[in-house]
């Protein structure tokens, strides 16, 4: 929590105006009981109508002063906060924004999301609560204890007697109750879980006619929440009445002994009930202290998951200007590259080399986890090579500015991914300034033009967010056609023609070739059918290169590549392709 | 939304509200006494404690110590009394709230076992989740809260107006005067303060989608260098949440300021006031210490109430979620008495199916076909022509808009759609396990499967050397997102549970995506045993398994264009014909 208390700093005066503020409040509020006894002593006591009056007055001055103060300082409260929040907000966004893909990984989507929301709301919550009570309550207290003391000194035993009360019986409470808050969350986990499980699971829990299973399940779980929330209600209510039990407690002894010292000094007439409500005062200090106690662990997860965020280093650092001139035609090439993981022992991709030229097709193919995707996410700098050079147009892509490399590069993913706005914008997304002209090329390209235009606002329809109003298979088409709006000197399709039935997968190649005559397109798959054609195919295994060739090639040479095209035909077709490869040429 | 309306929704969602609190009404009464009961003894406190002083001074010097004891005493008895009776008041409130919240969670999974599949196309599993966790905690937290705060409020104000009254008419008018100007002037700041809270909530909810889309298509950003773009967007929509929150937060924190103010001014205005009454023998002291006790538990129930609304209104809109989702239409009842069947043969029969999601917009249109036991069924067709919909309708999860479907000549419309499903083994492309162990998600379609049946089951789905390899091989937790199996294995484990079910009849998904090759054979090894025998229906993707079957349906646009085996298909030369060749033959 307070390694983000250096957010606080462009704030430092607004700060300063709300210690002040909050300082006069308090003292200006702890003010009117010792001019309430005041009054009663002097005033009623002594029969001066005069002096009441006057001390009135004073007294409607400080109320005065004292609201303003409060006034002044809950701006700035909500002020300092809110801007606190905002700055930490945009603070994880733009680490976020820029993390590479590995760093990515290591947090889900949904964590980071709700770092960069909820997280910043409970911190900001806590933070304004900490410049109400934190910094008010030790004032309270120690104002509260200094006029008491001066108002009745030889009542001044009675503040221990009733902050010892408080704070024992608030202390018993909460570490019995505290504990058990970490079950209850778990509890609430697991039932989560379960209806998660369930709503996920639909059909195959209807499927099965397991309902009384689930529910089964469910309800034991839910017993036990239950059982567990009565526990911690039934303690944590014991609060209210113990404290209302103190405070009326300590009040007594107040009015107890101030009239037993009336012999003494008959101004303890006034000063008893001055001292009541000081007391008073120091207790609620006290149960606001605590109540913070209890708040700041919650807001300490929170704080430390944001933490966690931004002390994440920055893996990749881009050069301002690209250094050296890149090559006119287009070309892709690794010499000798290996990646590992950071704190792995494992080569992902071990000793890697071939060069794509413009104008073929490379593809890429091996089983999961043979390295293929991290390969391609190597070119725009998704993830940095361990070794080796990875170099794009004759460069090697650390010597490329951002933007100059990001550029070349059409970056097709695997998951068809949309934004909220139109078919319009998504096509565009790389390149706000493409014609419509190229648009609509785009789209046709992609095999995207029949369902946009069977749309009833074509080009301009909504696209709602993540894609949500769009098939798995139209959602792949726009990102294809996305990247190929960008007009690239590189395409990436990082196995997303699988998502594609088998004849839009085959017209969209064909169609391609129009736009790929001076590119350099690489396509990792998994279908032998989308690759055959290939002029380079380059086979991985276990992160390494085991064969690179032409289809028919690889196929009398390649033993890994043989398993898998025998794997995704039928034992006759396997042997009519192991037979044409024999003949050799084929056109 | 027009004021009036508002009202009159939180008033119709407050009767829904109270109304489903049937059953739990006695209790309610019963603490809503005792709060009454608690409020009533602790308001007498401050009049015998002012007693005291006036007994003090009236017998000064000669304090009688006797009568002093005797209230000092009484006033123990009281606020124990009071401190019990509120004990009691928020135990029998924490049981009821706690039972009644698990009642709502139970109904809430039980309406998900009871929605019709198609309601979940529609509504997002967040929103439902958000439903059982969010709503129903905000209903725990507040219900006890609400019912004790209000009945304690109620009775405060009107014991302590009754008891002002006695003491001092002139100062109880005083005092009261205040009240409604302040109530009026923090209504009106409150309901400022409400507004902005709303317009918080709104642009957090915008924010939060921002986020997510940019997180989650991250890889599309970096690959556009669109970064500084989301920047732009989301510091936009930041500034905007800064402004609202500010506003909301200082809108809120001034009521206490303002409140303050008024109260000491009322304050004062008694201190000085009651001080000339004392002076001029119309009231004694002891009245006016009580009196100004009076007035500040006068004020804090007051803009508690105040504060209630807000927790009213959250628990409200909490309930009508709850309520609404409660309320959806359920699926239609299993006919009674249902047919059965006793023997299943294993015929399936369509008769002129028609479907449609969405009406005016068939995606199954005039479908027949005869299936003889034991066949193979294969299905077809580019994305989107309808080939899940067939399980949908086989599997009783939709019902056809016309036409029906028998298995051995009885339709299963009018079967029970429990026995429906136990008719059918279900492989789906969605791999879906439950977090538990491997045994435990294996006997899931057959709970009375031993060990050793499961074992046999896993073995001839090639998954038991992958189990046996796990730490705790049959006893390993699993679960939908655990990533120590891979995607490929998670299909053998649902094909292994098909197996220990062990039903008449399969329904089969290939997957084509992320399954390496080596695990790829294992599933269609495996995949051939399970539909050995038996009939069943596979949406194909495989070219093996399509030439395998017995029967081929080939899907477009939600009708059967064409039907037979794979060679009378190619003889065809038609739709099936040009599918094939532009998967897998020459050019």
């Amino acid at each position: 929590m307070f390694k983000l208390f250096r957010f606080l700093k462009p704030y430092w005066w607004q700060v300063a105006i709300l210690l002040i503020s909050t300082a006069v409040q308090v003292y200006t509020t702890l003010r009117l009981p010792a001019l309430m006894a005041d009054i009663i002593n002097n005033g009623i006591v002594a029969g001066d109508t005069n002096y009441i009056w006057l001390t009135g007055l004073r007294m409607i001055g400080l109320t005065i002063v004292s609201a303003a103060g409060s006034l002044i300082s809950s701006y700035f409260a909500a002020r300092v906060g809110t801007n606190f929040a905002r700055d930490v907000r945009t603070a994880i966004f733009t680490k976020v924004i820029n993390f590479n893909l590995l760093d990515l990984k290591s947090f889900s989507t949904a964590s980071l999301l709700t770092r960069t929301t909820n997280d910043v709301n409970q911190v900001q919550n806590v933070m304004i609560m900490i410049f109400a009570i934190l910094l008010r309550a030790p004032l309270f207290l120690i104002i509260s204890i200094i006029m008491a003391i001066h108002t009745a000194p030889d009542m001044s035993w009675i503040i221990l007697v009733g902050a010892a009360a408080i704070l024992g019986s608030a202390v018993m409470i909460i570490s019995i109750v505290m504990p058990k808050f970490k079950v209850f969350q778990k509890l609430i986990d697991k039932i989560t879980l379960i209806t998660r499980e369930n709503l996920t699971g639909l059909k195959v829990v209807r499927a099965f006619d397991n309902e009384k299973l689930e529910k089964d399940k469910f309800v034991r779980t839910n017993d036990k929440l239950t059982k567990l929330l009565i526990f911690i209600d039934k303690i944590l209510e014991l609060q209210n009445p113990i404290i209302n039990s103190v405070f009326n407690g300590t009040t007594l002894l107040c009015s107890w002994v101030g009239i037993s010292l009336l012999s003494k000094d008959f101004a303890y007439l006034g000063n008893m009930t001055a001292f009541a409500q000081y007391v008073t005062f120091v207790m609620i200090s006290f149960l606001m202290m605590s109540m913070l106690f209890v708040m700041l662990p919650r807001a300490n997860v929170s704080a430390h998951r944001i933490n966690d965020v931004l002390k994440k280093p920055m893996r990749i650092r881009w050069r301002e200007k690209t250094s050296g001139m890149p090559e006119k035609s287009a070309s892709v090439e690794f010499k000798n590259v290996d990646f590992s993981y950071p704190e792995a022992e494992e080569k992902v991709l071990d000793n890697v080399s071939f060069k794509a030229v413009a104008g073929e097709t490379t593809a890429f193919i091996g089983s999961t986890g043979s390295g293929k995707s991290t390969l391609i996410n190597l070119i725009p700098r998704f993830y940095e090579a361990t070794g080796g050079e990875v170099l794009v147009n004759g460069l090697p892509v650390k010597n490329y500015a951002k933007n100059d490399l990001i550029e070349r590069i059409g970056f097709v993913p695997q998951r068809g991914i949309l934004f909220a706005g139109t078919v319009k914008s998504n096509i565009k997304f790389g390149a706000p300034n493409a014609s419509d002209e190229q648009m609509r090329k785009a789209a046709r390209i992609a095999q995207a033009e029949s369902f946009i235009e069977k749309l009833p606002e074509k080009y301009n329809a909504r696209i709602s967010q993540g894609g949500a109003n769009v098939s798995g298979g139209q959602k792949q088409r726009l990102s294809i056609a996305r990247a190929i709006c960008k007009n690239p000197d590189i395409f990436i399709f990082d196995d997303c023609f699988s998502a594609l039935d088998m004849r839009t997968d085959a017209r969209l190649r064909t169609a391609l070739k129009e736009v790929t005559t001076d590119t350099v397109t690489l396509i990792v798959a998994q279908r032998v059918s989308t690759i055959k054609d290939a002029d380079q195919i380059v086979v991985l295994d276990n992160g390494k290169v085991v064969g690179k060739g032409k289809h028919f090639e690889l196929l009398k040479k390649c033993k890994v590549y043989q398993e898998i095209v025998k794997s995704q035909l039928s034992d006759k077709e396997y042997a009519k392709e192991i037979k044409q490869a024999e003949g050799g040429s084929h056109a | 939304m027009p004021k009036a309306t508002i009202r009159k929704s939180m008033w119709a969602s407050f009767k829904v509200f109270v109304k489903s609190l049937k059953g739990h009404r006695l209790p309610i009464a019963i603490a809503i006494l005792l709060t009454i009961g608690s409020a009533l003894l602790g308001i007498f406190i401050p009049k015998i404690l002012g007693d005291m002083t006036t007994i003090a001074v009236n017998t000064y010097p000669n304090i009688d110590w006797g009568e002093l004891t005797g209230k000092a005493v009484l006033v123990i008895a009281l606020f124990l009394g009071s401190s019990a009776l509120n004990y009691g008041q928020a135990y029998i409130l924490a049981v009821v709230s706690a039972k009644y919240t698990k009642g709502l969670r139970e109904k809430i999974l039980d309406k998900i076992f009871k929605l019709p599949i198609s309601y979940f196309d529609k509504h997002q599993y967040g929103d439902i989740l958000s439903r059982m966790s969010n709503d129903v905690d905000v209903i725990t937290t507040s219900m006890s809260q609400e019912i004790a705060d209000v009945s304690m409020s109620i009775t405060i104000i009107l014991g302590v107006m009754i008891l002002m009254l006695t003491i001092s008419i002139p100062l109880s008018l005083i005092s009261f005067v205040v009240v409604p100007i302040s109530v009026l002037v923090v209504g009106r700041i409150m309901r400022y303060a409400q507004k902005y809270f709303r317009e918080q909530q709104n642009t957090l909810g915008v924010l939060n989608s921002e986020v997510e889309e940019d997180y989650s298509g991250e890889i599309v950003i970096k690959s556009n260098s669109y970064e500084d773009d989301a920047l732009n967007e989301f510091t936009r929509i930041n500034d905007k949440l800064t402004k609202v929150a500010r506003r909301a937060q200082i809108f809120s924190s001034l009521s206490f300021p303002v409140t303050h103010i008024f109260t000491n001014l009322g304050y004062v205005a008694v201190c000085a006031l009651g001080g000339v009454f004392v002076i001029q023998g119309r009231i004694s002291i002891g009245n006016i210490q009580a009196f100004i006790q009076y007035v500040s538990q006068f004020n804090r129930p007051i803009t508690e109430i105040a504060s209630t609304t807000s927790t009213l209104q959250a628990l409200l809109a909490a309930s009508e979620r709850i309520f609404e989702f409660l309320n959806e239409k359920d699926e239609t009842p299993d006919q009674e008495p249902a047919k059965t069947i006793s023997k299943v043969h294993g015929e399936v029969e369509f008769h002129d199916v028609n479907f449609s999601y969405i009406e005016g917009r068939p995606v199954i249109k005039h479908f027949s076909a005869k299936i003889t036991p034991g066949m193979k069924v294969a299905i077809v067709g580019p994305t989107g022509a309808g080939k899940t919909t067939m399980i949908n309708l086989l599997m009783r999860f939709y019902e056809p808009t016309s036409g029906y479907i028998t298995v051995d000549g009885v339709p299963t419309s009018e079967m029970k759609r429990s026995d429906v499903r136990r008719l059918f083994g279900m492989v789906l492309q969605d791999t879906w396990l439950f977090s538990g162990t491997v045994e435990e998600n294996l006997r899931y379609g057959n709970l009375s499967a031993t060990l050793d049946d499961i074992k046999r089951a896993a073995v001839a789905s090639n998954v038991n050397h992958i189990i046996e390899a796990l730490p705790k091989a049959y006893h390993s937790e699993i679960s939908e997102d655990s990533d120590n199996i891979s995607a490929g294995e998670k299909q053998l484990l649902t094909i292994a549970r098909a197996m220990v079910a062990n039903p008449p009849m399969m329904i089969l998904d290939e997957a084509t995506s992320n399954v390496d090759t080596r695990t790829e054979q294992l599933i269609q090894d495996s995949f051939e045993k399970l539909t050995s025998g038996r009939t069943s229906f596979v949406i194909a993707h495989r070219l093996s398994t399509i030439r395998n079957s017995d029967l081929i349906l080939v899907m477009r646009d939600g009708n059967i264009v064409e039907q037979g085996t794979h060679s009378e298909l190619l003889k065809l030369n038609g739709f099936y014909a040009e599918l094939y060749n532009s998967q897998f033959a020459e050019n």
